[in-house]
């Protein structure tokens, strides 16, 4: 059973594809995500912008512009481009059509609950064996260095040693557009070239192959990683008085096992991700079976308020 | 249910949020490994560490693809300068969308790795007017450039800005065989080609900025393939470097 966000994610995400390939047919300028707007006026891809005006090292008004709003939608979303508008996200199904049937049905026991007593045994020895800090584990993906950094450093390290946006020569995001333009025009003029074949290889090899590419190498998450930290809105919370584990002292922990980032908001101590890699994408707010987690747009005073109250009462 | 929120879980993601900054030094309670204990560097495992090393290298190696760039293309009005359109352009496809006469189309692989997918112009079916009809002489290419890879410097107009040159291949043309097809010469708005005297088309080089209104009317390829082997029309817009070869 699909859960309604994750097909609303879908719908999403290829409407975004749809509506920006017929704009490219009916050439009413509304551009790709690569800067995406209403003919002068457009969002360019912060990559870009701080690509391109590193590359010529010059500083370039509409970029920097757009870097700041940006940044700002960041702050309030996070990383909800990830999960809601990202076309990669759709073109990593693609390997789900030579996935076979079974693994969906493991899924979906495991999303039954099967591994919860895991779970619960992990959180154990966890807060028994690793509470003190343990030197030896690697840190959540978000709170410190990963490989996604470094791409990023790389990318700009290399846009400014050669003078031209790097990056952008092989970003997935930039490269699913191309294909589809590459598509129209050899459809629409006879445009016939081997960038058609080569560039969708490129794209499939990246993500498709490649299968980690979004929590490994994109650096466009990384960036939105970092700033997503500042972010305070639409937060999952739970409401420690529905949640099972907090209530009725049994054991769930399904959010955590929902959460395609691998955040675990019950238990933040077996997260193998900060919160600042919550993509929004309501998994966690969908499968929890008590209805205990939602997305405020501000986080709630009044838990500060018990929490002072109690500290008084204490 | 909103309002029953409790400090718990505010105070995890408080807590969250405070260690955050210097959590790379430390540690992570997640991974309780039953197996050897995993070397970390600055959090990271080795595998990642490696990962992250080796597309540093992969990306720094990706920048050599720039001397590879050997050819010139005839670029949109503003993209003359090759050096700034490589840097800025981040090929982002809105100058193909914002073009009124469909005429700026992606550079193909063939011309080579860094320029695939930059603008580059195609006069098969229309010519660059400079936006006189859409947009009153000012070209929507240059306008909706996010990063001003398409610049204009002040002043400049469609007569001092060179996009590229014409040159007329005889061995192509029409009007070499007699046919008396004059097109080419019809369709120049800026008299910049002219009849001999057995009326037969000729470009007046100084005078062409590489509009390609001649190119779009040339009807050498499709009337009669009079030259075996011939791909392209008789008249093509070329870089300026190109047809200063062609023509010495």
């Amino acid at each position: 059973m699909k859960s309604t966000s994750r097909v609303l994610r879908v719908i999403t995400a290829a409407l975004v594809l749809v509506i920006i390939a017929a704009g490219f047919v009916a050439r009413i300028n509304i551009g790709t995500l690569s800067s995406f707007g209403i003919q002068d006026i457009a969002l360019l891809c912060p990559l870009g912008a701080l690509g391109s005006m590193l590359a010529a090292k010059l500083m370039i008004p509409r970029a920097v512009v757009s870097l700041v709003v940006f940044i700002i939608l960041v702050i309030i979303f996070a990383r909800a481009f990830c999960a809601w508008i990202c076309p990669v996200s759709l073109v990593k199904r693609i390997r789900n059509i030579f996935k076979r049937k079974r693994d969906d049905t493991d899924e979906e026991q495991a999303l039954q609950g099967g591994e919860a007593p895991e779970v619960a045994i992990k959180a154990e020895s966890c807060s028994s064996t690793c509470s003190g800090g343990c030197a030896t584990c690697a840190a959540k993906r978000g709170s410190a260095l990963d490989a996604r950094h470094f791409v990023l450093v790389g990318a700009l390290v290399s846009t400014l040693i050669f003078g031209f946006p790097v990056f952008c020569v092989v970003c997935p995001i930039g490269l699913t557009f191309a294909t589809i333009m590459l598509l129209v025009n050899l459809f629409a003029f006879g445009d016939v070239t081997w960038s058609i074949i080569v560039v969708p290889v490129v794209l499939i090899l990246e993500v498709a192959v490649f299968r980690k590419w979004c929590h490994k190498i994109c650096p466009l998450s990384a960036f939105m990683s970092l700033i997503a930290k500042l972010n305070r809105t639409f937060v999952p919370t739970i409401d420690n008085e529905k949640c099972l584990e907090t209530s009725k002292g049994a054991t769930c922990g399904i959010c955590g096992q929902v959460c395609d980032e691998g955040i675990n908001l019950r238990h933040q101590e077996l997260s193998e991700a900060a919160m600042s890699e919550c993509t929004k994408c309501r998994n966690c707010v969908e499968s929890c079976p008590q209805h205990a987690i939602s997305m405020p747009v501000l986080p709630k005073r009044r838990a500060k308020k018990t929490a002072k109250q109690q500290t008084a009462e204490a | 249910m909103k309002e029953t929120v409790e400090q718990d879980t505010q105070e995890t993601l408080q807590n969250e949020a405070a260690t955050q900054p210097d959590a790379g030094a430390s540690t992570d309670p997640s991974a309780d490994k039953t197996e050897a204990p995993q070397k970390t560097y600055a959090g990271m495992t080795r595998r990642t560490l490696c990962l992250g090393v080796g597309s540093f290298v992969v990306l720094l190696g990706l920048g050599a693809i720039k001397p590879m760039q050997t050819k010139t293309l005839v670029r949109p009005p503003g993209g003359q300068d090759e050096d700034r359109l490589l840097s800025l352009c981040i090929r982002c496809e809105k100058c193909y969308e914002a073009c009124p006469n469909g005429v700026i189309r992606p550079a193909h692989m063939e011309d080579g790795v860094l320029s695939m997918r930059m603008p580059t112009l195609d006069f098969e079916s229309s010519w660059c007017d400079w936006c006189q009809e859409a947009n009153g002489g000012d070209p929507l290419c240059v306008k909706t450039c996010q990063t001003e890879a398409l610049t204009l410097a002040e002043g400049a107009t469609e007569l001092n800005t060179i996009i590229g040159k014409a040159y007329l291949d005889n061995d192509l043309c029409l009007a070499q065989r007699g046919l008396g097809c004059r097109f080419c010469f019809d369709a120049c708005p800026y008299e910049a080609m002219d009849l001999d005297n057995n009326g037969r088309p000729y470009v007046i080089t100084e005078r062409c900025n590489g509009c390609g209104a001649c190119e779009s009317v040339c009807v050498s390829l499709e009337n009669g393939s009079i030259s075996t082997g011939a791909r392209t029309r008789a008249v093509t817009v070329r870089t300026v470097e190109e047809v200063e070869g062609l023509t010495s």
